[in-house]
C-alpha cells in the first residue's frame, strides 16, 4: 500500500515542480487533497459533521470559523494526526483507506502544516529542524549538517529576505515571530511539498514579514503549490485566498470564491452575533448603580497611561481588551493571586478559564464533583463534604446556566465543550467569591452555549459580584459595562458604556502597538550561557586541583590511573542514563542492570561464553522492550524501570547468590594495555565519551533529542515514537553492558549489589554534566566530566580521611545542591 | 457494571487475594488460618508504608517517594538506640522517629514544591543522604533490646488477632475516610488530576503536596519503629523491599499511577496480595532471587494493563485527541 502510494505521489510531484502554470491547467485537474463527508465525534461532541474539503493544485483556500468550529479537527485529519469516523480521503488523486491514513502518508502526499506551537523542536538548531522535515539527505558522517544549513539559509532567504536568523541557533533562542518564519520556510522548502496548511501564520509576524509571506503565497500558488490559509484576520483571508470555506459548529456553513466574500458576510456565516443584538441586550440590563462597594483597585505602572487609578465595583462587568498577550491575562492572574504591586482586591475571587483541558476540568470526576470543588475554597481540611448539600448548591448554580442537573453524575469529559464550560462557570458561582475572573471563557464553545453565558454574566454581576472578563473576541466586550484596553502590558484606554464598540477597542489596541515591531532579532548567547556550558569542566578541574594539592601524586600518570581508572564504569553508566534522560525519562534500573551484566560476565562468560553473550543480547532486547512498554502503554518510566531493577537483581542473585566469580581473560586484557604510555582505562573513558558524542551528533541523536523535546511535533513530521523509544533504550543498554563488563574487569569478580549505587550517581553525573532533566538537552562530554568529578570527590573524601560512609550523603547532597542552584539560576534568567 | 468496576478498582485486588488464598488452602493442606495471620502481619507493615506512598502518588505529576526505604531503616535504628529497651524512653523514641519523618518529608516537599526538582530525584537523593545516617547509626547501635510495650504493639495478639493488623485496618479506614469524605481528600484528588486547575479553583496546591510527602515520611518512620520492634532489631537493608512493594501495593490496589484517584481499601488488598504472592513463592521453595523477579514483573504487568485505562479516559478529551 505504502510503496504503491509513494510511487503515485512521486510522479506528479515532479511535474508540478517543473511545470509552468499554464501547462498545469492543461493537465487533468487532480485535487491535491479531496476529503468527502468527513465526520468526527469526541464523546457526544460532533466536531466535524459531513464536511467536504477539496484543494486543487495551485489554489489558496481560506478556512475560517469561530473557535471550536472544527477547523483544527479537520486539519488534524488532513495531516493524518487524527482519524475520521466516516468519510473518504483522496490525496493526489489516490483514494486512501481512512483507517490507514497517518502522518507518514500525509507527508508522502506532500502535505505540511505550519502551526505555531506544535512543529518545531526548540532544543535543536534551525538547520536540524530542517533535517527533521526532510531526513532523506542525511548521512551518518561528519559534516552532514552542512547540507541542511545551506537548505535552511536558502529557504529563509527566499521567503523572508533580510531575515537575520542564524541557522545554527537553537530554535528556543529565537523570538516567537522568528520561529514562525522558520516553520513557514521549512514547510515551503520541503521536497515534494504540494499543500501547505498555514494555521494563523501572521499572528506573530510584523507587517513587513506578513507582506513577504503574502508575496510568497501568490508566487508559489502560481507555480502550482496549494495552500490552506487559516486566520482570524478575515480581511487577510479575503485578500489572499482564491476560495473560502466557512465552518460553523462542525459543519461547512458557506463556501465560495473569495471574490464573493466580504468580512461582514464571513462573520455572519461563522455565526458570530451582530453588534446590534449584543448592544440591545446590555441596554435591557438593569443599569449598575454608581456607588456600589469598591471590590478591586488597580494602581501603579499598569494604569500609568491613564493617569489615574481604576476602581472596580461590585455589580460591574469589566472587560479586558487588547491584542492577545498585551497584559490582560497577566492582570487577571494578579487579581486572582495575593494582592501586591498596586493591585488590591476585597474578598475572595474565583477563576474561570476558557482553556478547559489545561486549567479547568478535573478529568476523572463527574460534573457534580467538578462544580462542587468550587465550595472547598477556605474550608478546613478535615471538614466533611456532603453530597446532598453539594447537589443543592450545584443545582441552583446550574439553573441560570441551562445546565441539565440530570447530567450531574456523568463524567465531565462526556459533556460538550459548551456544557463543560457551563460546569466551570457553575463552579465559580457555588463559592462565596465576590470577584469572578473570566479568562476567555467562551473559547471553543458553541453559539447556543455562548448565548446562555452572555445572558448569565449580567445577572451574576447585578447580584452583587464583580465580573472581570478577558476575551479574545472583541465583539464580546459589547456585553461589558466598562472595558479596559491593554497595549504593551498597560491599560491605555478606559471605555465606558456607549463608548464601547469594536472599532473603539481595535483603535485603542493598535494605537500604541503599531510602534512595536513584534519580531525582534535573536539575542546573542550571553556570557552566562557559556559559563553554564563550561561548568562541568571547570568543576572537574577545580576538584582535580584540590586533589593535587592534597596529594601531589595525583598528577602522575600512575596517580591518574589509580584515581580515574575505576571511574570508567561510572562514566559508562552515566552515559547510559544520559540517553534515557535525553528522552525526558529516568532509568532507575540502570545500576542494577550493570550489576547483572557484571555477574553474567564473571560467571556465564567465563564458563559458557556462548550462553553469556546470548544473555547479554537478551538484555539489549529486554531494554528495547522496556522502551516499547513505556511508549505503548504510556506508563511512567520510573515505575517500569524500578520494577525492572528488581528483576535484574533477582536474576543476578539467582545466577550468583554470593559475590565471586572471575573476570574472563580477554576482559582483563582489554583493560590492561597502554597507548603511548596512557593506561587503557583512561583511553577507554575518552573513547566512551567520543562514541556517545558521535551518536548524539549523528542524525539518530538529533532525532532522539527531538523526541525528548517535542514528541507531538516529531509524530507530526512522520517519525515513529515506538521505534525511537526502543532505539533509545537499546543504546542505553549497550552503554550499561559496557559498564557491567568494566566493573568485572576492574574488580576481577562480581557482586550483583555492586551496581545499585550507580543509579543515583549516574543521575547526579548527568545533572552535573549540564543536561536538563526535562527537554532533551544532553551533553556527552559534560556527562563524562561530571562522572569523573564525582569519582574524584569520592577519592578526595578518602584522601581527607572522611569515612566512606559519607560518600552517599555527599553525592546526594551535591546532586540536590546542583538542582536547586540551577532552578534558582533559571528563575533569575526568566525574570531578566 | 463496568462503571461500577471503574469506580471501585479495589475489587480486582480483593478477588486476587481470595483466589490466591483459596488456591493455597487447597493445594497445601497446611495453609491454615493461622498462617494467614502471619501473612496479615507482614501485610500490615506494608500497608502503613503503602498508604503514605499512595498519598504521594495521588498528588500526580509522576510524584513518588523513593526515600521511604531509608526513612524506615533509620527510624528503626533511632527507635532502638533511643529506647534502649525501656518503656519509659518510648515517648522520646516516638519523638525522634516523628522528627526524622517530618524533616525528610519537609525536605522532599521543599525540593519538589519550591524548587520544582522532580520528586523521583529529590526523594532518591534524600534517601541516599539518610542511608549515610543508617550506616552511622549501625555503628552506634549496641545491642538489640526492644521496648516491651512496642514489642507488644508490633507482635502481640488480642483473641488471636494480631494487634498490628488492627493498627493497619484503623489506618486504612482513617485514610479512606479522609480521601472520600473530607475537603482535604477532594483537594488532593483535584491536585493530582490537574494541578493548574486546582490552583485556579483556589486550592493551596503547594500545601497539599507538602502534606502528602510529610504523611508518607512519617508513616514510613512509624512503620520502621514497629517493624524494628517486631523483628527485634534493625539492620541495614530492612527498608529496601518496601520501596518496590509499597508502590506495588498502590498500583495493584487500583490507584492510578498518574495520580488523582486512589483507594485506601485497594491499597490494603494490594498489600495483602503482594505478601501472599511472596508467601506462595516461599512455600513453593523458590529462591529469593526469583521472588524479586516475580514482584518486578507483577508491578510492570499490572501497570501495563492498567495504564491503558487511564489513557483512554484522558483521550476522550477533544483538545488532546491524539496526543
Amino acid at each position: 500500500m505504502t510503496a504503491a502510494f509513494r510511487a503515485a505521489q512521486d510522479a506528479p510531484a515532479q511535474r508540478v515542480g517543473a511545470a509552468a502554470p499554464d501547462d498545469r491547467l492543461a493537465a487533468a485537474p487532480k485535487a491535491v487533497a479531496r476529503l468527502v463527508g468527513i465526520c468526527k465525534a469526541f464523546g457526544p461532541t460532533q466536531a466535524n459533521d459531513r464536511i467536504d474539503l477539496v484543494v486543487e493544485a495551485g489554489e489558496v483556500l481560506g478556512l475560517v470559523g469561530g473557535n471550536g468550529a472544527g477547523k483544527s479537527t479537520l486539519m488534524r485529519i488532513l495531516c493524518g494526526a487524527g482519524r475520521a469516523d466516516t468519510g473518504s480521503i483522496e490525496i493526489g488523486g489516490v483514494p486512501i483507506d481512512r483507517d490507514l491514513y497517518d502522518t507518514t502518508l500525509a507527508q508522502l502526499g506532500g502535505i505540511r502544516i505550519v502551526h505555531q506551537e506544535l512543529s518545531l523542536c526548540d532544543n535543536l538548531s534551525v538547520a536540524e529542524n530542517f533535517f527533521l522535515e526532510s531526513p532523506e539527505a542525511a548521512r551518518a558522517r561528519p559534516g552532514w549538517r552542512a547540507r541542511y544549513r545551506q537548505r535552511a539559509h536558502a529557504a529563509l532567504d527566499e521567503v523572508f529576505p533580510r531575515h537575520g536568523i542564524d541557522v545554527d541557533a537553537p530554535v528556543g533562542h529565537l523570538q516567537i515571530g522568528q520561529r514562525q518564519m522558520v516553520e513557514i520556510a521549512r514547510a515551503v522548502a520541503a521536497p515534494r511539498v504540494r499543500l501547505i496548511i498555514l494555521d494563523e501564520p501572521t499572528s506573530s509576524l510584523g507587517l513587513e514579514r506578513s507582506l513577504q509571506l503574502r508575496a510568497l503565497i501568490k508566487a508559489r500558488a502560481a507555480a502550482g503549490l496549494s495552500f490552506i490559509f487559516i486566520s482570524h484576520k478575515l480581511q487577510e483571508v479575503v485578500d489572499i485566498a482564491d476560495r473560502v470555506l466557512v465552518l460553523r459548529n462542525g459543519r461547512a456553513a458557506w463556501t465560495g470564491p473569495s471574490a464573493q466574500a466580504s468580512v461582514a458576510a464571513l462573520v455572519s456565516a461563522m455565526g458570530g452575533p451582530t453588534e446590534g443584538t449584543l448592544r440591545s441586550r446590555r441596554a435591557a440590563r438593569v443599569a449598575g448603580t454608581e456607588d456600589t462597594a469598591a471590590v478591586a483597585r488597580l494602581s501603579g505602572p499598569v494604569v500609568a497611561p491613564l493617569g489615574h487609578d481604576v476602581v472596580l465595583r461590585a455589580g460591574e462587568v469589566v472587560g479586558l481588551a487588547g491584542l492577545e498577550g498585551s497584559g490582560q491575562r497577566d492582570l487577571l492572574h494578579r487579581l486572582f493571586g495575593t494582592p501586591r504591586g498596586g493591585i488590591s482586591r476585597e474578598g475572595g475571587a474565583s477563576f474561570v478559564s476558557g482553556d478547559r483541558q489545561k486549567e479547568g476540568v478535573f478529568p476523572l470526576w463527574s460534573v457534580l464533583a467538578n462544580i462542587a470543588v468550587g465550595r472547598l475554597q477556605g474550608r478546613a481540611p478535615l471538614g466533611l463534604v456532603s453530597d446532598t448539600a453539594e447537589r443543592a448548591a450545584a443545582q441552583q448554580a446550574a439553573q441560570g446556566l441551562k445546565l441539565d442537573p440530570a447530567r450531574f453524575d456523568a463524567p465531565i469529559l462526556d459533556l460538550s465543550g459548551g456544557n463543560q464550560q457551563k460546569a466551570l462557570v457553575a463552579r465559580a458561582l457555588v463559592g462565596e467569591a465576590r470577584t469572578i475572573l473570566f479568562d476567555d471563557p467562551t473559547r471553543g464553545v458553541d453559539v447556543a452555549a455562548k448565548e446562555d453565558f452572555y445572558a448569565l454574566v449580567g445577572s451574576v454581576a447585578r447580584a452583587g459580584r464583580l465580573v472581570v472578563w478577558h476575551s479574545t473576541e472583541d465583539i464580546e466586550f459589547l456585553e461589558c459595562d466598562r472595558v479596559l484596553v491593554f497595549s504593551g502590558g498597560r491599560i491605555v484606554r478606559e471605555l465606558v458604556g456607549a463608548q464601547i464598540s469594536e472599532q473603539a477597542i481595535v483603535d485603542a489596541s493598535f494605537a500604541e502597538a503599531a510602534a512595536l515591531e513584534r519580531d525582534g532579532t535573536a539575542g546573542q548567547r550571553g556570557f552566562g550561557d557559556w559559563l553554564v556550558d563550561l561548568a562541568p569542566f571547570a568543576s572537574l578541574i577545580a576538584v582535580f586541583a584540590l586533589m593535587a594539592w592534597v596529594n601531589p601524586m595525583t598528577v602522575s600518570l600512575f596517580g591518574l590511573d589509580l584515581l580515574l581508572g575505576p571511574a570508567i564504569a561510572l562514566v559508562l553508566v552515566a552515559l547510559a542514563q544520559m540517553f534515557v534522560v535525553g528522552g525526558s525519562e529516568i532509568d532507575l534500573g540502570v545500576g542494577a542492570f550493570a550489576g547483572l551484566v557484571s555477574v553474567v560476565s564473571a560467571t556465564l562468560l567465563v564458563d559458557t561464553p556462548a550462553l553469556g553473550f546470548a544473555v547479554l543480547a537478551a538484555g539489549i532486547l529486554a531494554y528495547a522492550a522496556i522502551g516499547a512498554t513505556i511508549q505503548l502503554r504510556r506508563i511512567p518510566a520510573i515505575v517500569v524501570t524500578l520494577g525492572a531493577s528488581f528483576i535484574w537483581i533477582g536474576i543476578g542473585y539467582s545466577l550468583q547468590p554470593t559475590p565471586g566469580g572471575s573476570s574472563p581473560d580477554w576482559l582483563t586484557a582489554a583493560l590492561s594495555w597502554t597507548l603511548f604510555g596512557l593506561p587503557a582505562n583512561l583511553v577507554l573513558i575518552g573513547v566512551a565519551g567520543l562514541v556517545a558524542l558521535a551518536i548524539d551528533r549523528a542524525p539518530l541523536g538529533v532525532v532522539l533529542r527531538g523526541f525528548g523535546n517535542n514528541p507531538a511535533a516529531m509524530r507530526l513530521s512522520g517519525w515513529s515514537p515506538l521505534r525511537y523509544a526502543m532505539v533509545r533504550y537499546a543504546i542505553a543498554s549497550l552503554f550499561a553492558i559496557a559498564a557491567g563488563l568494566a566493573l568485572t574487569g576492574i574488580n576481577t569478580a562480581s557482586d550483583v549489589n555492586a551496581g545499585g549505587p550507580f543509579t543515583l550517581i549516574s543521575v547526579a553525573a548527568v545533572v552535573m554534566g549540564g543536561c536538563a532533566l526535562i527537554g532533551g538537552m544532553i551533553s556527552p562530554l559534560g556527562v563524562v566530566a561530571g562522572a569523573l568529578t564525582l569519582a574524584l570527590i569520592g577519592a578526595l573524601l578518602g584522601a581527607l580521611n572522611v569515612s566512606t560512609d559519607y560518600n552517599a550523603a555527599v553525592q546526594g547532597g551535591l546532586l540536590l545542591a546542583m538542582l536547586v542552584l540551577r532552578t534558582v539560576a533559571d528563575r533569575r534568567s526568566a525574570n531578566r | 457494571m463496568t462503571d461500577w468496576l471503574e469506580r471501585n478498582r479495589w475489587v480486582w485486588a480483593g478477588l486476587g487475594v481470595l483466589l490466591l488464598w483459596a488456591i493455597l488452602s487447597v493445594t497445601t493442606g497446611r495453609f491454615s488460618l493461622h498462617s494467614l495471620s502471619g501473612v496479615a502481619v507482614s501485610a500490615s507493615f506494608l500497608v502503613l508504608v503503602a498508604l503514605g506512598q499512595m498519598l504521594v502518588v495521588t498528588t500526580g505529576r509522576g510524584n513518588i517517594d523513593l526515600s521511604i526505604a531509608s526513612v524506615l531503616t533509620l527510624s528503626a535504628y533511632a527507635s532502638i538506640v533511643v529506647t534502649q529497651g525501656a518503656d519509659a524512653r518510648l515517648p522520646l523514641a516516638l519523638g525522634a522517629v516523628l522528627l526524622i519523618g517530618l524533616a525528610t518529608g519537609a525536605a522532599n516537599a521543599l525540593l519538589v514544591v519550591a524548587f520544582r526538582v522532580p520528586a523521583i530525584i529529590a526523594t532518591l537523593a534524600t534517601g541516599y543522604i539518610l542511608a549515610t545516617g543508617t550506616l552511622i547509626a549501625n555503628r552506634w547501635a549496641s545491642g538489640f533490646t526492644v521496648s516491651p510495650l512496642l514489642k507488644t504493639l508490633a507482635a502481640g495478639r488480642i483473641e488471636g488477632v494480631p494487634l498490628m493488623l488492627l493498627v493497619a485496618l484503623l489506618a486504612v479506614v482513617l485514610v479512606g475516610l479522609v480521601l472520600q469524605r473530607t475537603v482535604y481528600g477532594r483537594a488532593l484528588s483535584a491536585v493530582g488530576q490537574n494541578e493548574r486547575a486546582a490552583a485556579l479553583a483556589g486550592i493551596a496546591t503547594g500545601r497539599i503536596v507538602t502534606s502528602a510527602f510529610l504523611a508518607s515520611a512519617m508513616l514510613a518512620g512509624l512503620t520502621g519503629m514497629l517493624l524494628g520492634a517486631y523483628v527485634g532489631g534493625a539492620f541495614l537493608e530492612m527498608g529496601a523491599p518496601y520501596l518496590l512493594q509499597s508502590l506495588g501495593a498502590v498500583v495493584l490496589g487500583g490507584s492510578l499511577i498518574f495520580g488523582g484517584a486512589s483507594t485506601a481499601l485497594g491499597t490494603l488488598f494490594g498489600a495483602l496480595l503482594l505478601v501472599l504472592i511472596v508467601t506462595t513463592m516461599q512455600i513453593a521453595g523458590l529462591p529469593p532471587g526469583t521472588q524479586d523477579i516475580v514482584q518486578g514483573f507483577a508491578v510492570i504487568a499490572v501497570l501495563a494493563l492498567a495504564g491503558g485505562r487511564a489513557v483512554r479516559r484522558r483521550r476522550a478529551a477533544p483538545a488532546n485527541g491524539s496526543a
